[in-house]
Formats: C-alpha cells, structure tokens, sequence
C-alpha cells in the first residue's frame, strides 16, 4: 500500500515505527510533544508524502531534524513552529524559497518533526532519510557521506532563538552544540540544503512509510511470532538471540577523544537453557556492538534493539532491568553505510570499539 | 640428573602456584596444566590474531577496554589456543564474563600491572628450572611447619600444581591425600615408598601427574621425597598416642576391678565409662595362637573398634581387650552379633575372636560380666570354637576351657600309658569317656555310642584291664579330665 499523506492519527504510528530505529534509545513517552505535533497537523491539513524522484530535480530540499536532550523536550514541548522560523531563515541567507522537507533520521523524535514543519509551511515531506537509524551526531548521515555540505543551516531554540550558521561540518556540530546547551537543551535546525537532483544519491529512500508501515505492526502485534516474521520481511531483522537480562553496568571504556554526549552503557542477556550463549550489548545512548560469546555479531550502523517478549514493545535503555525477558534483534541499514567510508563514519571504530564490523570479516 | 637437558615449558599452575601470577585473581582454574611456551603482551585486539599457540596472553591498553574487550580476547585467545589470559584490574570481571571462561576453558587472571606481569612471566619461563627449585624449597618449608599426615600430602596436593597425591598402605587403604592418585594407572604416576618411624616399609606416596615431563616428574619425585621423613615422623606420634591412652585406661580399668574407691569410679566416670546400669562385658582376644605379644596390635584393635564403636571403650587387657555395654536392648544375642560382624569385616592387624558376659549390674555385675566374658573368649579361642562364644550359652563348660589342655594331654599320656598304648585305643578311650559321661551306666553308654550293651561291657572289662578303675571315687574326676584332654588336645594319641 503506497503512503501518499500523514493525518494527525498517524503520528502516534509513526513514532512507535520510529522507536525500533533508536536502537535502544530513548524510549520514554513524549505525550505533551506528540499532542503538540498532532495539533499542527489538525491545524494545517495532512502532509502530503513524495517519493524523490516525483520531484524536479533542481526542486530544494532542507532536512530537518532536532539535537538535544530528550528531559528538555520533555520539560519543554515544541510548539509546532519552530520548523517555520528554521525553515524561513535559512531561505533568507540562500535567498530562495524552499520546495519541499526531509527528515534528517526518521527514527525516535525526529521522525515527526519534519511531518509538523512539512505541515506549518505547507510543504510536501519527502519520503527519506539520511541515517536510516538514530545516530548522536549531525554529520553521521549519507548525505555528508555522498558529500552534500551540512550548511548552510539554521537552528531554532525553544526560547524562539534563531542561529543561522555556515562552516564547515565539524565546526558545524561542535557550534551547533554549544548552542543547544545555551538555548536550553535541544536545537530544532534546518540543515542540509540541496536539489532533489543532489540529493538523489545521497538519501535513503522510503524512510518515513517504511516506519509507519513497522508503527503499525508494532502497535497492533499481539503475537509474537507474527512479528518477528513481519519485522524480517520488512526491515530484514534477524533475531540475534533470547533470554534474560542478567547484568546491567556502566565499566565500558572506549579509545578515542569522548565527542558523543552519552555514557557508556553494558546490558548482558544470557540466553535460555543451561548451555545458553551469553550475548553482550555495548552502547553510549543506544546499543552499539553485540558480542557474543566473545564474538563480535552485530555492530553499529546496524540497528540493535532489545524487545520485550510478552509486551511485543521495545525495550529503551533507560527501561530494560535485570531479569527483562527480552529478544536481541539486528535490523540491517543500508548498503551505503556497509562501504569503507560509511563504517568510517559510522562504524563500531567510529565509536571508540577498536573491532570490524562483521561486514568486513566478511569481505 | 643429566644437566644437558632442556627443561620443559612450566604450566600455567606452576605459574599461578609459584611464580609471579601469585596474586593475581583467577576466573576459570580447571584448566591449569597447560603448558605455556610464550608470552604476548597485546595492545590491540587484533594482535591476538598472531600469537604463537599456549601463549599467555596479556591484555593492556585498547585491548582492555571493559568486559566486552575482554570477552572478545577470551574468545580470540580461545581461538588461538593461548594458554591463559592476563587482564587489567581497571576490568571488573563479572558473573558472565568468568561464566564464558569457564566454558571456554580459558584461564583467566587479573593483575595490577599488566606490563609488569608479563615481564615477570617472560623471567619465569625462560628460566623453568629456578622456578620449580623455588617450588621444591617452598614445599619442604611448609612440610615442615604440618603435623599430620593428612596436612602434609595436603601439602602437595594444594602447592604442587597438577599434581594430586596420596598415601597408600601396601593393602591399598588410603591414609591421606585423594584417593584418585592410588586410581589412577601408567605412567602418569610417581611413586615413593615411605617408611615408618621403625624403618620399616609402611607405606607408599603415590602422585598422579596431570603433565608429563621428564624435569617436571623429577621436581614431584623430589619433593614427595622430602615428605617422607616428615610423614614418618607423624606416624610415630599417631602410633604413641593410642599406646599411652591404653596404658592409662588398663591400670584405671585393673583398679577399678580390683579395689574400687569413689575417686577411681569418678575417673572412670571423666574418661567416659558407664558404671551404672545393666552391662554386658566383651572381650577380644587373638585367635588360636598369634605369635608375639598381642600388645602390639592395641593401637591397630583400638582404631578399628573406634571406626565400628564410636566411642565405646576398649581397654587392653593381658591377653585381649576388654569393652562393655550399657542398657543394650537385644541384650547379649544382640551385641553378638554386632562384635561378630565387626570381627568379620573390620580392618584388623591380627585375627581375633570374642567373648560375651551375661548381663550384670552396676559395678559389681560389670566385674562379673567381665570375668564371664574372659572365659567366654578363651572357649572361642580354642579350636572348634566359634568366633564369638556367649557365657550365657557356655556356662560352667567355661571352666574346661580355661584348663591347660595340653599340659593334662600330656600327663594323661604317661599316667594311663596301658590304654594309649592298647591297639584299640580310640575305641577304648571314647567308652571310657562316654561312661564316665553317664555316670558309668552301660545302657545309657550304649545308646550314646551307638552300640549293644554287651559291647559296652566287654570294652569296659578290656579298659580294667589295663588297670583302669572306674568305681574309685578319688580317681574319677581326674580320669573324666584326662579323657577330655587327650580327646580336645591337638597332637594325637
């Protein structure tokens, strides 16, 4: 079934499909941010959905996605505008209007930000994205992978602070950081401007249908074994393993300069029966690496997430406890991540895990 | 010892027991005796890739960077066939991860200093040779600071890695140590006999080694050697205390008998022994005729009873060893049959037979118990005697037993030389018996022997014959007496 508009009545589908791209990450409800979004959707209509190539290839793009906490989105809700004020700056410093929206990462959040500003400009949303997952930064996307420059970019902080900002990619990020922390914990911005032309080779195609058709499993599943199978025939999921959470903790060190804003985090599952494997999950904010055994089984870019075997939700790091009984799932990203450069970017070296990706053993 | 041999490669055990991985923590120690030949100080992951095979392998830097790091070296290091791993104490080592070890079979150890430790390691395998005289010296020390035998193979079962061991007697009772030494076959095995305080052979040592190395079996040879005089000398003391106990309790026990007070019946009371209520006496005595004192097999006797008894008395006594109970239910049947499956299956140093009183009361009923049970003993030592004789059952015919048989045999002998000597002695000789039986009545004589009355007659008048009168009075006791002796006596007539 082709998606063609997202109504005030698909957000909460969304964000459950978004959810199992977190990898793990913040899996905390947002009630007051979703009332708020689905009020800008009931205020302006349904955004229309299009694919990339229904539009004309000098069409301009902006990607639009949020960095920050989520206490402070919490704390404080967006009020559906912001993407108006991001949107119309950074139109002001390319001095042309833009045509249409893209989501920066369909995953946790940030998949219904773009649908709220798409709706506040009277945008059409672009079907993609560029992680495919959570990811902590804003210059770990495909588009900075096939080249597109990060800014021009705008910013918008719940005070109604608006940032215009041009640099190069890494200044970007440590910029648009510091400005978060001073704007109250969290940035909507406006990044990535380009032509659908540009943008063509850099996108991950079906992003957002992709997470509402996942949403809507999730949020009707009521068998287990019908949504294994359904999330493996959609998103190629392989189940890494089962069992019970048997330790939880905070010892993992890594190598490197500490750039991403979470502590590392270990979560154990030892497998059922007696001579049950033992697979270990390693993450900052959202899982990273899992060794089983002491091999390596998945990494980063690929998506791991824990769900929860009698609830059939997923389970956050911030809610997984000892003698969880839960499923360890790998959903595979896309092939452009699995290149030299994108596990470069993005890989489990990327993270401070001096190990290959299992691609490369592979390879 | 030929010193242009190459010394073999130590284990990890001989390491972790004796050299310097002393202090470290260990995770998953069954698997010790590997043998390592090389070690690897890696800073990155991957370099476990390119370890030689039985290396130690000693994490630092990237390559420790929490549990999953360790986790995947584990698993690596298995891959590799390390011989253990050495990580960083910054690592916490969990339930899961020592859980993976251990079916990985990997040993695992946490050290301070992983650099300083994989130095000292690359000292101590390059110089095997020191290190298993350290272990030699550090052995006898310690033999030397243990009391017992138990503690003494202890010894080398706890310190000498690989290695487990135990004191065998030639009969292959296990006197200390692990059975499973004595089980084992081939020749994986290291022997030493050990002798007792006497100097005589009294026991082996016998140590089943997990690796098998020329140099290594001459370290185990040399310090199950150093334990020998040090066992000896336990063995003495463990024979001398039974030996002065026994001595205590036998003049208590003659005192008690002969004259008692109220402060020997409150000694006897302090060691245990029950006075009051209804006893029955048990006397074991050696079987037939052991040669040599039976003294020298009290502690022997007393630790078997011990081992079937608990703590039931047993005092030596001329010529046997002396217990009694108190308030026995099944009453002497019963005890009967306890002393005579302890006769039948205990360990005992020499063969022994019993004797059972009748129950008695108090001390004065305990003293005679005792005296029945004495004689008791002496008509189960005799031949033809069972192994256990009840007073109770015997009565009076105790007193024949007690009776110098072959002294009597041999008067009888020279005293009634006519009727030894008549062609039809036996015949002669078991008539007269059964008459003096009967109280010289032919008829009754008959019927017991089986025969007319007229023969009976005609052997009587063949035995006054040879000047043999059954009707004086003054010579029928001694004529019955003689008749029994030549009859129970073992030479023949």
């Amino acid at each position: 079934m082709t998606i063609t508009q997202i109504t005030a009545e698909d957000i909460p589908v969304l964000l459950a499909g978004a959810q199992l791209l977190c990898s793990s990450a913040g899996s905390i409800a947002l009630d007051g941010y979703r009332t708020a979004i689905e009020e800008v959707l009931r205020r302006n209509g349904p955004v229309p959905l299009v694919a990339l190539d229904d539009l004309p290839p000098d069409a301009l793009c902006v990607s639009i996605g949020a960095l920050g906490g989520f206490a402070p989105m919490i704390e404080l809700p967006p009020n559906g505008d912001e993407g108006v004020l991001a949107v119309r700056a950074l139109e002001e410093r390319l001095g042309r209007k833009v045509d249409a929206i893209v989501s920066l990462n369909s995953a946790g959040p940030n998949a219904v930000f773009p649908v709220a500003s798409a709706a506040a400009l009277g945008l059409p949303l672009v079907d993609c994205d560029g992680m495919g997952r959570v990811l902590p930064l804003m210059i770990q996307t495909t588009y900075a992978l096939a080249g597109l420059p990060i800014g021009p970019l705008a910013g918008v902080g719940l005070a109604g602070d608006v940032l215009v900002l041009d640099s190069s990619e890494h200044r970007s990020e440590l910029l648009l950081r510091a400005a978060m922390k001073a704007a109250g914990g969290w940035l909507l911005c406006a990044s990535y401007p380009a032509t659908v032309a540009a943008l063509r080779p850099a996108a991950l195609r079906g992003a957002t249908s992709r997470a509402l058709t996942v949403g809507r499993m999730l949020t009707t599943a009521d068998d287990r074994e019908a949504l294994l199978a359904g999330l493996t025939r959609i998103m190629g999921s392989r189940v890494l393993g089962s069992g019970r959470v048997i330790e939880l903790g905070h010892a993992t060190r890594t190598v490197g300069p500490r750039i991403y804003p979470s502590v590392p985090t270990s979560i154990v599952v030892g497998e059922y029966g007696s001579a049950g494997r033992l697979i270990r999950l390693e993450g900052h904010s959202e899982l990273l690496l899992a060794v089983i055994d002491g091999a390596v089984a998945a990494a980063v870019p690929d998506v791991l997430c824990l769900l929860d075997r009698h609830e059939l939700k997923v389970v956050g790091m911030e809610s997984v406890g000892l003698g969880h009984h839960v499923d360890v799932l790998v959903l595979p990203v896309s092939p452009m991540w699995h290149t030299p450069a994108g596990l470069a970017m993005a890989g489990p070296r990327a993270f401070g895990f001096p190990v290959r990706h299992p691609r490369e053993e592979e390879a | 010892m030929s010193r242009s041999r190459v010394p073999e490669p130590l284990s990890v055990a001989e390491l972790l027991h004796f050299g310097p991985l002393a202090k470290a923590q260990v995770f998953a120690a069954d698997d010790l005796d590997r043998q390592v030949a090389a070690v690897a100080l890696v800073a990155e992951l991957d370099q476990i890739h390119q370890c030689e095979p039985h290396s130690a392998v000693v994490l630092h830097g990237a390559a420790a960077l929490g549990a999953w790091a360790l986790e995947s070296a584990l698993r690596l290091a298995w891959e590799r066939n390390a011989a253990c791993l050495l990580a960083p104490a910054e690592i916490t080592v969990t339930t899961p991860t020592a859980q993976l070890a251990e079916r990985l079979r990997v040993p695992l150890f946490v050290v301070a200093d992983p650099a300083r430790s994989a130095l000292e390691l690359a000292a101590a395998i390059s110089d095997t040779e020191a290190a298993r005289a350290r272990l030699t010296a550090r052995c006898a020390v310690l033999f030397g600071e243990r009391a017992t035998a138990r503690d003494i193979v202890g010894v080398i079962n706890t310190e000498v890695p690989g290695v487990i061991t135990a004191l065998v007697t030639d009969d292959g009772h296990v006197l200390a140590g692990r059975s499973a030494a004595d089980r084992s076959q081939g020749s994986h095995r290291v022997e030493v006999a050990v002798p007792g305080p006497d100097g005589r052979p009294w026991a082996t040592l016998v140590a089943q080694l997990a690796a098998w190395s020329p140099s290594w079996v001459e370290t185990v040879r040399t310090i199950l050697r150093l334990a020998r005089a040090p066992l000896a000398a336990t063995v003495g003391r463990a024979w001398l205390t039974p030996v002065f106990q026994a001595a205590k309790e036998k003049l208590l026990l003659h005192t008690l008998l002969t004259a008692p007070d109220a402060t020997v019946e409150r000694q006897a009371r302090d060691v245990g022994w029950r006075l009051d209520g209804e006893h029955i006496a048990v006397f074991l005595k050696p079987s037939e005729r052991v040669p040599g004192p039976a003294e020298v097999a009290t502690p022997g006797v007393v630790v078997a009873w011990r081992e079937s008894f608990g703590d039931l008395p047993l005092i030596p006594r001329e010529d046997g060893w002396l217990s009694w109970w108190t308030a026995v239910p099944g009453g002497p049947a019963e005890i009967a049959t306890r002393v005579h499956d302890h006769l039948a299956a205990a360990a005992l140093p020499i063969p022994l037979v019993a004797g059972i009183g009748v129950p008695g009361k108090d001390l004065p009923g305990l003293t005679r118990s005792i005296s029945e049970a004495i004689l008791a003993a002496a008509v189960a030592s005799r031949p033809g005697g069972n192994p256990v004789e009840q007073f109770g059952d015997l009565g009076p015919r105790a007193v024949l037993a007690c009776l110098p048989v072959d002294d009597i045999a041999a008067a009888a002998r020279v005293a009634l030389v006519d009727l030894i000597n008549a062609p039809d002695a036996e015949v002669l000789l078991t008539a007269l018996t059964a008459l003096l039986d009967c109280a010289g009545s032919t008829g009754q004589a008959a019927t017991r022997l089986g025969v007319h009355r007229n023969t009976v007659l005609g052997r009587l008048e063949r035995i006054r014959a040879r000047g043999i009168d059954l009707d004086s009075p003054d010579q029928r006791l001694a004529l019955h007496l003689a008749c029994y002796a030549l009859l129970s006596a073992d030479t023949p007539t």
